[in-house]
């Protein structure tokens, strides 16, 4: 099946020559996946942009908000950076990702069920009842819950960075995290903070 | 109101496909679990010949033959050493099944038949009395003190299952390298009350694979951590 003539079709239509091509897909991120582990960047971020809609069906099965799914995806991604290595070529390449994009969901299942287990509705009674500045603590309180809910990672990330304002390589000798995954945690713990508090993306 | 799958066509997942694939650098390839359980065995039967330099053989071992319960005993420890650390390597890739945890299940049932069989040949000789529970602490320190340092040297060739199911495996490489120091330990020690000595032998096992499981994890991670501070 031709780009143009998968440009041409419908959905549908889509999806039936998707699954006659899966094999030659199959093989084409093998491969791709084998430049990826010689150094080939572009070969990977092909790889990984094409896999997106796979990974984001996978966590779509075990978790139901979108904002969970893309973090779940983001996981996998973190994951399977890290352990880029352990892929074997003359293995399939879509059961290696879909174990790792499986694990991450539940992981990320596991713990939204712990959070909830440990949200308690009186968090925020302390600010009953206090005049003028309720609104304020109430926000703060928010805030503070918001950080506590956090991933480890991810608070300490923001802790050295955006508190005690460190550079990066400071923050990474103290957190034991490397530079990369340093600026995406706080990037992460940044953007999960907006969405909770109800910022702009 | 913006269209709900605009962020996540062009969003912070996409930023981070970039941001991974940007300077991307070579690895190199895991082994196969065969190759790496070949490495892990050479590995530890080196560390067994440097304690047997230093302890050296038993007495009887170099005067007579093996006795029977020994011979099964090392056979059937070497089954568990050997299964359950390729059990390890397998379960510690993404895309293997869960199943190989079973691996060495057939091996550790044989090595406590071994050591039913040493209780059995102990009342056949002694009489009830052979049974007498005792406390051999030499035992327990000898698997410890050489199962602690092997199963550290499995948590590191496993190191990659951090982010995976690292419990599993951890305890599966540390009832490797349990194994693998109850077959010193039979080299280098007299079995005298052999019922007694081979339940302390699995006492010290069942404690290298608890710790293994415990602490392995968390180490795990920990050399991850430091691996990925190095490749970036």
């Amino acid at each position: 099946m031709s780009l143009a003539a998968l440009s041409l079709s419908g959905p549908a239509l889509r999806r039936v020559s998707e699954a006659e091509d899966r094999p030659a897909r199959d093989a084409r991120w093998a491969g791709l996946m084998q430049a990826a582990q010689a150094g080939n960047s572009r070969a990977y971020e092909t790889l990984l942009r094409e896999c997106l809609p796979l990974l984001r069906a996978i966590c779509r099965q075990r978790l139901r908000e979108p904002a969970e799914v893309e973090d779940a995806v983001q996981d996998t991604l973190l994951t399977l950076h890290r352990v880029r290595h352990t892929y074997d070529p003359a293995r399939p390449f879509r059961p290696w990702i879909a174990a790792i994009a499986d694990r991450r969901a539940l992981d990320r299942l596991r713990g939204l069920a712990r959070r909830r287990g440990r949200e308690a509705d009186l968090d925020a009674a302390e600010n009953l009842g206090v005049a003028g500045d309720a609104e304020k603590r109430l926000l703060s309180s928010d805030l503070r819950a918001a950080v506590k809910n956090l991933p480890e990672s991810q608070r300490a990330a923001l802790q050295l960075t955006k508190i005690e304002a460190l550079s990066l390589a400071e923050a990474s000798e103290r957190s034991r995290m490397s530079i990369g995954a340093l600026k995406v945690a706080t990037h992460r713990a940044v953007q999960s903070l907006r969405r909770k508090l109800g910022g702009d993306p | 109101m913006t269209e709900p799958s605009a962020p996540q066509r062009f969003g912070p997942t996409e930023d981070l496909v970039s941001r991974l694939a940007c300077g991307l650098r070579p690895v190199r390839r895991l082994p196969s679990p065969l190759l790496l359980l070949g490495f892990w065995t050479g590995c530890c039967l080196g560390v067994i010949l440097l304690a047997l330099w230093m302890l050296g053989m038993r007495h009887d071992l170099l005067r007579d033959a093996m006795g029977r319960v020994d011979l099964l005993h090392i056979l059937s420890a070497g089954s568990v050493a050997l299964l359950s650390g390729f059990a390890a390597f397998q379960l510690a890739l993404p895309d293997r099944d869960r199943r190989w945890a079973l691996l060495p299940l057939p091996a550790v049932a044989a090595w406590l038949a071994t050591m039913g069989l040493g209780c059995v040949s102990d009342v056949a000789r002694m009489g009830w009395a052979g049974l007498r529970p005792g406390v051999s602490l030499p035992c327990l320190f000898f698997i410890l003190g050489l199962g602690l340092p092997l199963a550290l040297g499995i948590l590191w060739l496993t190191r990659h299952a951090a982010l995976l199911r690292p419990a599993p495996v951890a305890a599966l490489g540390g009832l490797s390298a349990a194994a693998f120091a109850s077959i010193g330990l039979t080299l280098v020690h007299e079995l005298q009350a052999t019922a007694m000595v081979l339940v302390w032998h699995g006492i010290a096992v069942a404690a290298v694979t608890a710790m293994g499981a415990l602490l392995g994890p968390r180490l795990m991670r920990r050399a991850g951590h430091a691996d990925s501070s190095r490749s970036g």
